[in-house]
């Protein structure tokens, strides 16, 4: 049993050793089989959702992502939708979003870019406040407070 | 008499070391260089070349010398100063800023370390989704390859990861040898458990809260990498944590007890590393029938890893990270590197030589990038 014992615990370090060893060489395809994995993909509370719908004017297109509720278990009551402005943003803008998809607009949103101030008007009671309006790589994103 | 006994221990002949590293020199230089040597950057080059050199002498002076901890420790500290100084290095260079924006979190490409790994558990298993605004895959510090280097470190290394892997670890164990006497004597090994509660903390916070607590409320290590742009009340509080959370565990109290306390009291993945201890192969080892109860490793281990309890029965505790300062203590070598399975005294060599080996090899590779950055970034003011 001793023997068996110290074979196994050989056996197991030099398994750590050739582990080790393969680590670095093989660490982006050892990367790339774990980002494959199905919970590898950022919370939608940090990636803002995915897109729902499109509006291309005038060289700029306007991306309302699909309302985000995630929470651990279902969903919370409060979330948020992101609009994003993307390619040639224009100094001033002024838009508005229909994030229900129900054909009328859920709110108004202005973005001064010059004096980097943000209207938010609510159209519906589900809206409730801006959390977050900034310039990005690619232009512009709002983020507005929604309720279920 | 002590050093006698202590210098016969491990130490190896200049010739018997030299070719103990000859393995090490020909991988880390197939690592440092891929293989071809590029001397068009004069800058980069010598880089490469005192990094290569760097590594190589430690790795050469441990097998000479017989003694781990102090040479592990130059290459731990050199580690956490310059991975520090690639990513601020990094964040300004991309951001003009020590600081992230909304921006950058609205487009995760905030930079992904392993001590957001314990938040992630629980909401990775209940959203199938990763709570942190970063890249999963490609771009500066993604999250996938950071997973894969501590999930195999610490599969192989157990808590060793605290000592030869952790790019934070070498700020507290630098200020805790700052000093050469501790000024406080006393601490409670009750306080060892701390990172359990802090673990258990904020797993559940950001479980409920979705958000990755730990690094957005309390990580004392923002203070020297990145942190949220002080725009509210909210943001300076946090700002304010992390700084002071960095002077008292980081900078104070490693001064003035010669312990790693933020290793020892405050990291949630420290906890989760001990528990890995249970299934790594390589240990720390007791030889009772050598062992005369000095006990002057109880008083070195920087991570309360040894009590009297534990000499007594024979074995350390799963707290350790398997750092070599008791081992280099001990006066009578009853302490050494083990593997498990094999009894106490028995097998040391190969097993040092074998932990040496992997341990080494792994914090070689994975700090030569940020020394390389480092160096470059420094030598490019010459050239």
């Amino acid at each position: 049993m001793k023997k068996v014992k110290i074979i196994a615990g050989v056996t197991w370090a030099l398994a750590g050793m050739i582990l080790i060893i393969i680590l670095f060489p093989f660490l982006n395809s050892f990367s790339s089989s774990v980002a494959k994995l199905p919970f590898m993909k950022i919370n939608a509370n940090y990636s803002g959702g995915a897109a729902a719908s499109e509006i291309i004017a005038e060289g700029c297109t306007i991306v309302v992502r699909k309302p985000v509720f995630d929470g651990l278990i279902g969903e919370r009551k409060n979330g948020f939708v992101q609009v994003d402005w993307r390619g040639n943003v224009a100094e001033k803008m002024s838009d508005s979003i229909d994030y229900d998809l129900d054909g009328a607009p859920d709110f108004l949103v202005q973005v001064d870019r010059s004096s980097i101030k943000t209207l938010l008007v609510p159209l519906n009671p589900m809206v409730t406040d801006l959390k977050t309006s900034t310039q990005t790589s690619y232009g512009w994103a709002v983020r507005v407070g929604i309720k279920k | 008499m002590d050093k006698v006994l202590t210098d016969a221990g491990m130490k190896k002949s200049f010739g018997k070391a030299l070719l103990y590293t000859l393995p090490m020199l020909l991988i880390t230089f197939m690592f440092i260089s891929g293989g071809r040597p590029d001397f068009s950057n004069p800058a980069t080059s010598l880089a490469m070349m005192i990094t290569f050199l760097l590594v190589n002498v430690l790795y050469f002076m441990m097998h000479y010398s017989g003694k781990t901890d102090q040479y592990r420790a130059i290459l731990f500290i050199i580690f956490a100063i310059s991975l520090s100084f690639t990513l601020i290095s990094n964040m300004i260079a991309t951001r003009n800023s020590m600081s992230f924006s909304q921006a950058d979190i609205l487009e995760c490409k905030i930079p992904f370390c392993h001590l957001v790994i314990p938040m992630m558990i629980l909401p990775a298993a209940f959203t199938q989704s990763i709570i942190f605004p970063g890249s999963i895959i490609g771009g500066f510090a993604s999250i996938a390859p950071m997973i894969v280097l501590w999930l195999v470190a610490t599969l192989v290394l157990g808590r060793g990861f605290c000592s030869w892997g952790c790019f934070y670890g070498g700020w507290d164990d630098g200020f805790s040898r700052v000093r050469k006497k501790r000024t406080i004597t006393r601490i409670n090994e009750i306080w060892k458990w701390m990172p359990f509660a802090v673990l258990i903390l904020v797993s559940l916070t950001a479980a409920l809260t979705l958000l990755p607590t730990y690094c957005s409320w309390i990580c004392p290590f923002k203070a020297v990498t990145e942190f949220e742009k002080v725009t509210s009340v909210e943001s300076a509080a946090k700002a304010g944590v992390f700084v002071s959370l960095f002077a008292g565990f980081v900078v104070v109290l490693p001064v003035m007890t010669r312990k790693r306390t933020q290793c020892s009291f405050l990291c949630p993945l420290g906890a989760v590393n001990t528990l890995s201890n249970k299934v790594t192969p390589f240990t720390v080892k007791i030889d009772k029938t050598a062992c005369n109860e000095c006990f002057k490793c109880v008083q070195a281990c920087p991570l309360f890893a040894i009590s009297r309890d534990n000499i007594r029965k024979g074995e350390v505790s799963v707290f350790c990270s398997k750092c070599g300062k008791c081992v280099d203590t001990c006066p009578n070598n009853a302490i050494h590197y083990g593997i498990k399975g094999v009894p106490a005294g028995t097998m040391k060599y190969f097993s040092r030589n074998l932990f040496l080996f992997v341990s080494f090899l792994f914090i070689a590779v994975f700090s030569a990038g940020s020394i390389i950055n480092s160096l470059n970034s420094f030598l490019k003011l010459f050239f």
